[in-house]
């Protein structure tokens, strides 16, 4: 059975400004699901609703069809945007005294912050002020805080902001894994590429609502059909301007990315392709996620 | 005696070891204290899956541990452990090293002459022995090689080895200056045509008692002055502990960690803990102050403390825990609303206003030796009460029933505070990016 996280109506307004406008959606255990939006677009006010930081004018937050309240809450995982640990203390004693403000035992506290910050490659600064760690070293503390509970659902405000590509890899590896093992995860991002690789699902919002929600896959298959031809010689594509129904979205390297709204003609596309040179690549594309991204909050 | 001072030496020779090792870098196994506290939460009773105050002991107790192990409580407490030692050893030391004794050199020793000397010491209280001298070249010859430190040469004269000022207040001095005014004094009655026994008579007249229209300045009592010891030590305590709540609130605004804290525990139990952890390591470092204290003053024989009235001792402790209850809400709450250390001063001042008030007002009434009304008006206010009210438990002007009275007050006034506070606290400590003001706080919700 899968259970699910939903966000029902949510409302919050500050003062003259909107931050969250009756957003809805879902988010159901067993997936990595991307939230995604433009700054300001309400993704911090709704993760900080999850966790009851955030006083709501309307809407409710529910897991697993109740709403959730502080004992449902002791089994969620956060991690904010901001970081936040104790910059004094042993980073074992951190994750441990976070395991056990979860409810965790002394001893199941220890053993589980043992484990966690050894999968996360930081066991050998177990014994270190959290200062002391480099920034991303610091982040992986923050993940493994969040994780040492075992928790069911697993919030997470841009957990790859600024990493190296060793650091994504190893937390991105460990949300798709705890995914696999059922755990709910909604993690926020800007960087599309990553959350492309890393999702099942995406939900996107602009101004407090949600304005796209599906699987990676749908979203990716779905709208315009797209085309990338790259005509030798050509490098900007200027051949693409004038065929009838294809806007070009992107000019990379000498590849055109081209949209192709329902009266054009694949065929058309590669006679004027052809016309302006020899045609060494030619191939429907998925949507990319960026351009779903761009063409949701643009709409 | 013996066992007494060895208590101590042991005593502090465990505490400087604690100190000292308690901080060691990344060395929790090496920490004695850490160790002990770390086998006591896993083989207590409550070890594994219960917690004795719930989040808010887990709160209070991470709190305790991190504070006993920073380095700010560890100077603190070394310097104030140093200076109660310093204000119980010096005393005593100083009284012992004074040279109110000393070896007097008699030439022609009658015995009448030796009573006069005798008599004289015994005025000025200082210490003599004497020592007959046959000639005044062998005394000055004692007197050279520091065997006597006077010698007095019948009623002719005395002899010194240097020179008494006339600004010279030391014991030995006035000795000398009484010794050779009444000697002075003796000869001249004998020349006058007094007998021996007439005139020693009238040299060692007394002085005509002088009566005042006012009654005299008793001195203090001992419940007095450990009033006012303990209004002393009320106000450097609260004043330490309650900055660390004012700090710590700020800090764990600042660092971000209380969102983290937030998402599990509520805010009244995250605010209640770190108080209580403060408030635990503040009445133990108060309480082994005390201890140490009366001890070492038992030790050393100091007067300081001797009989140190327990009721006042007893008044002060609960008086502590009182104003540290009240006034810690309201620091704490002024701490969400900053996030950096500038704006933590500004609000400092405001805040210890009430403080000084009534530490002043104490101080000043205990110092003259009758509390004013004022400070009787005072110890009814629970800001000010911390002060004012052990005070007159001191002075013993106030009765059970009013103490009582007062301590009601303040618990009432404490719950007030603490319920604004939590309101404060919770409105503002996950507002980030700029000083949150009051009245923005009273008008909006949590979260911004």
């Amino acid at each position: 059975m899968i259970d699910v996280l939903e966000l029902q109506g949510l409302r919050r307004r500050f003062g003259d400004l909107v931050a969250l406008d009756g957003l809805s959606f879902d988010v159901p255990s067993g997936e990595v699901v991307g939230f995604l939006g433009p700054n300001g677009a309400g993704k911090t006010t709704a993760m900080r609703a999850v966790f009851g930081l955030t006083d709501l004018d309307a809407g409710a937050v529910r897991w697993k069809g109740a709403p959730v309240d502080a004992v449902r809450r002791r089994r969620f995982g956060y991690m904010p945007e901001e970081r936040g640990l104790y910059p004094n203390m042993l980073v074992r004693d951190q994750v441990e005294y976070l395991g056990r403000l979860h409810g965790m035992t002394s001893v199941d506290a220890a053993t589980a912050a043992r484990h966690w910050l050894e999968r996360l490659e930081i066991a050998d600064r177990a014994e270190s002020k959290v200062e002391a760690l480099s920034h991303g070293n610091q982040q992986r503390v923050q993940l493994a805080a969040a994780l040492v509970h075992e928790p069911e659902v697993l919030v997470l405000d841009e957990p790859l902001a600024g990493l190296d590509p060793a650091g994504i890899d190893s937390i991105a590896g460990v949300l798709q894994e705890k995914a696999r093992s059922g755990c709910c995860v909604l993690f926020s991002s800007h960087q599309l590429d990553l959350v492309e690789d890393i999702c099942q699902s995406v939900a996107i919002i602009d101004h407090g609502r949600l304005v796209v929600a599906g699987t990676v896959d749908a979203l990716a298959t779905s709208g315009h059909r797209r085309l990338t031809v790259r005509v030798e010689g050509d490098r900007q594509g200027d051949w693409a301007a004038g065929v009838p129904g294809a806007t070009v979205s992107e000019v990379a390297g000498g590849e055109v990315r081209l949209v192709l709204d329902d009266t054009a003609d694949s065929d058309a596309v590669l006679d004027a392709a052809r016309a302006a040179g020899r045609v060494s690549q030619f191939a429907f594309a998925r949507r990319r996620l960026s351009e779903v991204f761009r063409e949701a909050v643009t709409a | 005696m013996k066992t007494g001072v060895l208590v101590v030496v042991v005593l502090a020779g465990a505490l400087l070891v604690v100190v000292r090792r308690t901080r060691s870098r990344g060395s929790r196994a090496q920490s004695p204290l850490v160790a002990g506290l770390t086998w006591f939460r896993r083989r207590a009773p409550w070890a594994g899956a219960h917690k004795p105050l719930g989040d808010t002991g887990l709160v209070a107790g991470r709190e305790i541990r991190e504070r006993m192990r920073g380095r700010v409580f560890r100077v603190v407490t070394a310097i104030l452990f140093v200076a109660v030692a310093a204000a119980i050893v010096i005393p005593p030391a100083l009284h012992s090293a004074n040279p109110g004794s000393a070896e007097v050199g008699v030439v022609r020793a009658s015995p009448a002459l030796e009573d006069q000397v005798l008599s004289v010491a015994k005025s000025v209280k200082f210490s003599v022995r004497l020592v007959d001298e046959p000639d005044l070249a062998t005394a000055k010859a004692a007197l050279s090689a520091a065997r006597v430190k006077l010698v007095v040469d019948g009623t002719t004269s005395l002899v010194v080895d240097n020179p008494v000022s006339a600004s010279d207040t030391s014991a030995g001095a006035q000795f000398v200056r009484a010794l050779a005014g009444t000697l002075g004094a003796e000869k001249a009655f004998v020349s006058a045509g007094l007998s021996q026994a007439q005139a020693s008579i009238v040299a060692r007249a007394k002085a005509l008692p002088v009566m005042s229209l006012k009654p005299a300045k008793r001195s203090r009592t001992t419940a007095e002055s450990t009033a006012l010891i303990g209004v002393v030590m009320i106000f450097v305590v609260l004043t330490q502990y309650l900055t660390w709540t004012l700090m710590g609130v700020m800090e764990e605004k600042a660092s971000r960690v209380v969102e983290v804290l937030l998402a599990t525990v509520r805010p009244v139990q995250l605010l209640a803990g770190k108080l209580l952890g403060i408030g635990v390591v503040a009445m133990v470092q108060a309480g082994a102050l005390v201890a140490f204290a009366l001890l070492l003053a038992d030790v050393v024989g100091s007067s300081v403390l001797r009989g140190a009235a327990p009721l006042v001792v007893a008044a002060s402790l609960a008086w502590l825990v009182l104003g540290y209850a009240f006034y810690s809400w309201l620091y704490a709450a002024a701490g969400s609303l900053a996030e950096r250390q500038d704006q933590v001063q500004s609000m400092a001042l405001p805040l210890s206003a009430p403080m000084l008030l009534g530490y002043i007002v104490a101080l000043t009434g205990a110092s003259s030796g009758s509390p004013s009304l004022l400070v009787k008006v005072l110890a009814y206010l629970p800001p000010t009460a911390p002060f004012a009210m052990p005070t007159l438990v001191g002075f013993g002007q106030v009765a059970w029933w009013q103490f009582a009275i007062s301590v009601a007050l303040s618990l009432l006034a404490t719950v007030g505070v603490a319920l604004g506070a939590a309101r404060v606290y919770r409105r503002a400590v996950l507002r980030t990016g700029r000083r949150v003001r009051l009245r923005d706080v009273v008008t909006s919700r949590a979260g911004g």
